[in-house]
Parts: C-alpha cells; sequence; structure tokens
C-alpha cells in the first residue's frame, strides 16, 4: 500500500502559539509613527525654532546667534537617536503597496526613494545646523553657508520626495484591489506637486517663494501635514480590514474533504 | 419567433444607452475630486498673485509688458480647440461610433502637443533675454504657475494617449475612463483660462 | 539548493570585513582618533600631514563601503521567512540598511574632501572633518532600528521550527543599549562620550564588530537550515 504523503508543515501551530493579534508586527510599527511624528515636531519647533523656518535673509548677527544655539546640538542628538523610526514609517506604505495588483516595481521606487530621503533630507541638515552650534569659532561666512545649506536640504530636497508620492500616488489608482480608496491616490499627486512648489525655494530669497514663504513653506505644509494625517488614517483603516487568511502567516486553511464523484455510466 | 426576439433585444439596448448618458456623472467620482482640489490649490495661488500685484502694482504692470502676449493667445485658441475635439470624440464614443471617436481624439492630442512647443519658444527668448524667476516676483509667479501648468499639460497628454489606446484596443472601450481622461483635459483648459486672463491681460 | 545565493553573499562578508579591519588600522585620523578639542588650525596641520593615508583609505572604503550590504540583504530575506502578518520588518530594516550605508560614505567624502586640498582655510577644513566624525559616530538611529526590527522578527516568528535561536534576538536588542551613547558624541568635546572616548568610539565598534560576527556564524545557520524552505517574496 502506498505511504500516506507527509502532511506539509503547517506554518503556525495554533494549538500551541499563544492567542495573540496576528498582525502585531503591522500594529507595533503603525503605532510606532505618532510616536516619532510627535518627537519630530517637538525638536524642530518648540526645542530647537528650526522650524517655522527662520528667514534667508535674516541679517547675519541673528543667523550667528541662532547657529549658536545649544539646542540644536540636544535636536541633533534626538533625532539621532529617534530618525531610524523614519524607515518604519515609510514601511507601512510599502506593505499596503505589497497588497496591490501593480507591479513590484512601484513599491521598490518608493523604497530607494525613502532611502536616499532620509539621509539627504533629514540627517544631513540636521547636522548642519549642528555643526555650527559644535564649535564655537567658526566665521560667520561659514555659518551662513551651514545655515543656508540646512534649510535647502530640509525644504529643498525634492527628487527623492517625488518618485515616492509619484509611485505611491500611481500605484493607488492603478490598484485593482482597493486597498486604499481611490480619492487618496490623487491627493498623493498633490505631495508630488507640493515638490514642484518648493523649487522656487532655491533661487528666492525673500518673498512668498522663499524658504519660509506663504506659497513654498506655509502652503505646503498646509498640504503636506493634512495628506499626512489623511493617508495614516487610511493605513490604519487598511491594516484592520485586511482579512485573515490573506496574512502572511494566516492560520493553514482545513483542506477541503475530498468528495468521491461517482462516475456517470451514461446519460 | 427569432425576429421578436431580436427586436426586443435591439429595444433593451435603447434603453440601455438611453440610461447610460441621462443624469450620470461621467468619469470616476474620484477625478473630479482631484480636478476640484486642483482648481482649489491654483485658486490659492491665483489669490496669491493677485495681493501681491495689489502690493507691487508697478513692478508688475512693467514685467507683463514683456510677456508675449501673441504665443500667450495661440497658446488660448491652441488649447479651446483641442478641448473641443476632446469633447466632440468623447460625445461620439459615448454613442458608440469608436471611428469618430479616435479621430476627436487624435486631432485633441495634436493640438494638445502643440502647446508645449509653443511654449518654448515663449520661455527661452524670454530666459535668454535675462528674464528668468529670480528676476522679481512678478516672472517668479509667471514661472511657477505656467511651469506647474505646463506640467498638468504633459500628464493630459499621456492621459490623452492612454484614452486613444483605449479606444483602439477595448471592445468595447471603457466609457467612464474616456470621460475621466477628457474631465481632466478639460481641467487643463480651464486653469490656462485664467492663467492667460490673469498673467497676459490683466492691466 | 536554492539558499546557494544566499550563501554566496554571506561568504563576502569575511573579505569585507577584512578589508575593514585593514582600512581601521591604517587610517591616520582613527590612530589615535583624532580629538574634538584640537584647533581648526591643528585640524588642518594635521591633513596637510597625513594626505596620502587618508586619501588611500578615503578611496578604500569608498569602493568597500557597500561591501557589508550582502550580509543585511541575506539578514532581509531571513527576516522576511519569520510568520508575522507582512513585510514590515523586512521593509523597515531595508531602508534601516540603505540610511546607515549612505551615513558612512557621506563620512568617507568629508575626509576624502578635507584631505584633497589641504590648504585650504583651515576653518573649512576643520568643518569637514567636524561633518565626517558626526557621519562617522553618531547616525545610530537607523542600526539600533534594525535591529529591532530584526529582534521583533524573531520574537513574532511563530514557526514551530523558529529560524533563529532566541538570544539571538536578545543580543541585537543589547547592542541597542550598547550603540546609543554614541549619538551623544555631538555633545561633547572631551570624555568618555565624545566621538574619540571610550563610549562613543571604541565601545560602538567593538559592538559592531561583535555584531558582525555573531550575525554571520546565526546567517550561516539559518541558511543551512532554511534548505528547501521556499522564501516569501518581500
Amino acid at each position: 500500500m502506498a505511504e500516506a504523503p507527509k502532511a506539509p508543515t503547517a506554518p503556525a501551530n495554533p494549538a500551541t502559539s499563544r492567542c495573540r493579534n496576528r498582525k502585531l508586527d503591522q500594529w507595533i510599527a503603525f503605532w510606532s509613527v505618532p510616536f516619532f511624528f510627535n518627537v519630530f515636531g517637538l525638536v524642530f519647533v518648540p526645542l530647537s525654532w528650526m522650524m517655522p523656518p527662520r528667514s534667508p535673509s535674516s541679517p547675519t548677527p541673528h543667523i550667528v546667534e541662532f547657529m549658536h544655539s545649544h539646542n540644536l546640538l540636544i535636536a541633533c542628538l534626538i533625532l539621532t537617536l529617534a530618525y531610524g523610526l523614519a524607515p518604519v514609517s515609510n514601511s507601512l506604505y510599502l506593505i499596503q503597496v505589497k497588497r496591490m495588483s501593480v507591479s513590484p516595481a512601484f513599491r521598490y521606487s518608493m523604497m530607494i526613494g525613502a532611502i536616499t530621503g532620509a539621509i539627504v533630507g533629514m540627517l544631513f541638515p540636521m547636522f548642519c545646523f549642528g555643526l555650527g552650534a559644535f564649535r564655537p569659532g567658526y566665521s560667520p561666512a561659514v555659518l551662513t553657508m551651514l545655515y543656508d545649506f540646512g534649510y535647502l536640504a530640509f525644504i529643498g530636497s525634492l527628487g527623492c520626495f517625488c518618485v515616492m508620492w509619484m509611485a505611491f500616488g500611481l500605484a493607488i489608482i492603478l490598484d485593482e484591489n482597493n486597498i486604499l480608496p481611490k480619492w487618496l491616490g490623487y491627493y498623493t499627486i498633490w505631495q508630488y506637486v507640493t515638490e514642484l512648489m518648493a523649487a522656487p525655494v532655491w533661487i528666492a530669497k525673500s518673498g512668498p517663494f522663499a524658504w519660509n514663504g506663504l506659497m513654498t513653506f506655509w502652503f505646503a505644509m498646509v498640504l503636506y501635514v493634512s495628506w499626512q494625517i489623511i493617508v495614516y488614517v487610511c493605513i490604519f483603516k487598511a491594516i484592520k480590514n485586511q482579512p485573515e487568511s490573506e496574512l502572511d502567516n494566516a492560520p493553514p486553511q482545513p483542506a477541503p474533504a475530498a468528495v468521491e464523484v461517482p462516475s456517470r455510466a451514461g446519460a | 419567433m427569432t425576429d421578436v426576439a431580436e427586436g426586443s433585444a435591439t429595444g433593451v439596448d435603447q434603453a440601455q444607452r438611453a440610461a447610460d448618458t441621462r443624469g450620470h456623472v461621467p468619469g470616476e467620482a474620484s477625478m473630479w475630486f482631484f480636478v476640484i482640489g486642483d482648481l482649489l490649490i491654483f485658486g490659492v495661488y491665483f489669490v496669491g498673485y493677485m495681493y501681491f500685484r495689489g502690493q507691487n502694482h508697478q513692478l508688475f504692470l512693467a514685467s507683463q509688458a514683456r510677456l508675449n502676449v501673441d504665443i500667450g493667445a495661440i497658446n488660448t485658441v491652441v488649447l479651446l480647440t483641442s478641448s473641443l475635439f476632446v469633447a466632440l470624440g468623447t460625445a461620439a464614443a459615448r454613442a458608440g461610433n469608436i471611428a469618430a471617436g479616435l479621430r476627436g481624439f487624435w486631432i485633441g492630442l495634436a493640438f494638445g502637443a502643440a502647446f508645449p512647443l509653443l511654449k518654448m519658444f515663449e520661455w527661452i527668448p524670454e530666459i535668454t533675454a535675462g528674464l528668468t524667476p529670480g528676476t522679481n516676483l512678478f516672472f517668479m509667479y509667471y514661472y511657477v504657475m505656467t511651469g506647474m501648468h505646463l506640467c498638468h499639460v504633459a500628464l493630459g497628454l499621456v492621459i490623452l494617449c492612454f484614452v486613444i489606446r483605449n479606444l483602439k484596443t477595448s471592445i468595447p472601450p471603457k466609457i467612464s475612463f474616456i470621460e475621466t481622461g477628457a474631465t481632466y483635459w478639460h481641467m487643463v483648459d480651464v486653469l490656462w483660462l485664467v492663467l492667460f486672463a490673469l498673467l497676459y491681460l490683466m492691466r | 539548493m536554492n539558499t546557494r545565493g544566499q550563501r554566496i553573499l554571506l561568504w563576502t562578508a569575511p573579505p569585507a570585513v577584512a578589508l575593514f579591519v585593514l582600512a581601521y588600522l591604517v587610517f591616520p585620523v582613527f590612530s589615535p582618533p583624532l580629538s574634538p578639542t584640537l584647533t581648526p588650525d591643528q585640524v588642518a596641520a594635521f591633513f596637510r600631514g597625513n594626505v596620502t593615508g587618508i586619501l588611500g583609505v578615503a578611496i578604500l572604503c569608498n569602493l568597500i563601503a557597500c561591501s557589508l550590504v550582502p550580509l543585511f540583504a541575506v539578514t532581509a530575506v531571513q527576516i522576511s521567512r519569520a510568520a508575522t502578518s507582512s513585510p514590515v520588518l523586512t521593509y523597515a530594516y531595508v531602508i534601516c540598511v540603505g540610511v546607515g550605508t549612505t551615513a558612512f560614505i557621506l563620512a568617507d567624502y568629508c575626509w576624502g574632501m578635507a584631505a584633497f586640498r589641504p590648504d585650504r582655510d583651515p576653518q573649512l577644513t576643520s568643518l569637514l572633518n567636524d561633518m565626517a566624525w558626526f557621519f562617522f559616530i553618531a547616525p545610530v538611529g537607523t542600526i539600533m532600528v534594525q535591529n529591532l526590527c530584526f529582534a521583533l522578527s524573531v520574537y513574532l516568528d511563530d514557526r514551530p521550527d523558529p529560524i533563529f535561536p532566541r538570544w539571538v534576538a536578545h543580543f541585537n536588542v543589547a547592542t541597542v543599549a550598547l550603540l546609543a551613547p554614541s549619538a551623544f558624541s555631538i555633545l561633547y568635546k572631551s570624555g568618555p562620550l565624545a566621538w574619540n572616548g571610550p563610549l562613543s568610539f571604541t565601545l560602538r565598534l567593538t559592538t559592531f564588530a561583535v555584531y558582525i560576527a555573531v550575525m554571520f556564524w546565526a546567517l550561516l545557520r539559518a541558511v543551512k537550515q532554511q534548505g528547501d524552505d521556499r522564501v516569501v517574496l518581500a
């Protein structure tokens, strides 16, 4: 008699694994986001007053005084400890895009954009501000250069985010599984537009198109912050509504009992 | 017996088509969300422009005089014509006439493609003459707004190509997709009309 | 055997480590590590006097900067095998590695820049040196989070035959605590937390070296155990 085929190894043993939330990895990652954004906000605003951005045409003594502030170093410190959470916040986009019916190229583009953005748009400008405060002896010219580089890199980092929002928006719009609502896809296209809107910061030194300007900073922030909040609300819903059977660690489905179909002889 | 069956079948078809065109929002709702939002974004730019124009009236007037109104006007006509053919094509597609629909969209695309070309003839002489975004606030607004609009035009041309492909390859063509594309293109046209009036014409 | 690719990539790590150790031993900036208390003139003088050594290591590190990436990539593959509900930890890990590697490369560039034109204004050379040290020592945030993601994947791994023994996860969590002090190097110019101090410099580099060795061993074992088991695409 033929040996019964070996049963495939179950991915999880329901009898022995603790009865806990299967989506724990996603939820832990998700709740790191409000924590990280709050730390980010506190570091940039009340701690160091880097934001809202100071003017590119600030008089030099003001720039020097600001760049010498000890709080800039503390801000650097907190950010170098916490900025590893930015990749986590980006991964939350990626896992939803993975569920969509679109090519993996979309999420790989987003991944690469996220990598580049974390350095050119966050860590490097942060160090520009920290450097000035680290050593008291720098000339005003050097401090002004660091001040420029810091703000331009923060606010004027465009391309890495352009690719992220374009890929994300397109993925949502083209997705046939409707993981995220279509209007969010269009809203994400506006994120791309805010990058276009920020381009003039590399030119204007005052007025509405400077890096602290009405059009390039304040208006772009209105669009950006609202999108950031809304996208995570949508992702929350998406994680919550993901059926258990779709999870990578889904409980094994019971095999349908083999039904013997009696052969029909004749009609 | 079969004649009666055929007759009633075509009757059902006609009723269906009538129901489709009567009282339904063309295109996808999410595209309207995008269109209205886009109009609002540009709206904020228009308001900002008007405000700063009020603050710097002489500067803006003098700068506006340097613009090439002729090309601006030709571009307006080009976009309006393009929109007209896109609308004709959409109507034809809705009525089931694929060939006429394709014709409308091809001509619309051709006119639309002329827009960026003409823009180059406008911008390049201006830039080589030293009128850059950094020249003054008016020119910054001018380049930023027409630049953003040009990106919208480029995207619109790509969308029109996809609509044409849909008309050629899908049987039957996806009407809601065609309407969505046409809606976007008309929005691009409306934006240009406002831009033209604000930047070139208003004294 | 479908784990051949992983094993090939893993075995690129030992030669990579050998080159990094060589670079470390030969780098004038590290022997002994430059003190943050040096004045710009002293820093400029140092760079003027060590151009060949510094540029040589800068070029070498430019070339080998990403040579540990294959080891991290194999780690990412093993993370994706854990029985979690999604690849969120895998993606976070990959992005962290990319970011951390970029920071390392920027440090290398800054030292290279400083040595490229040794007769620059001493303030600028000192600035470049500061920037290089900042990028080399301080950005521990991504290594910390990537190790936490790895540890979490081990803790959440529901499989009856876990990919990694539990203690590897505990070890990763321990490294997080051991690496954290380096972030404080931004605040001090002398003492154990300064960038040349025993906590920020010696502890950090030692921890990282031990970490690579331990992970190399753990990954070899995991890949061997993987056998023909197919991997979840991330």
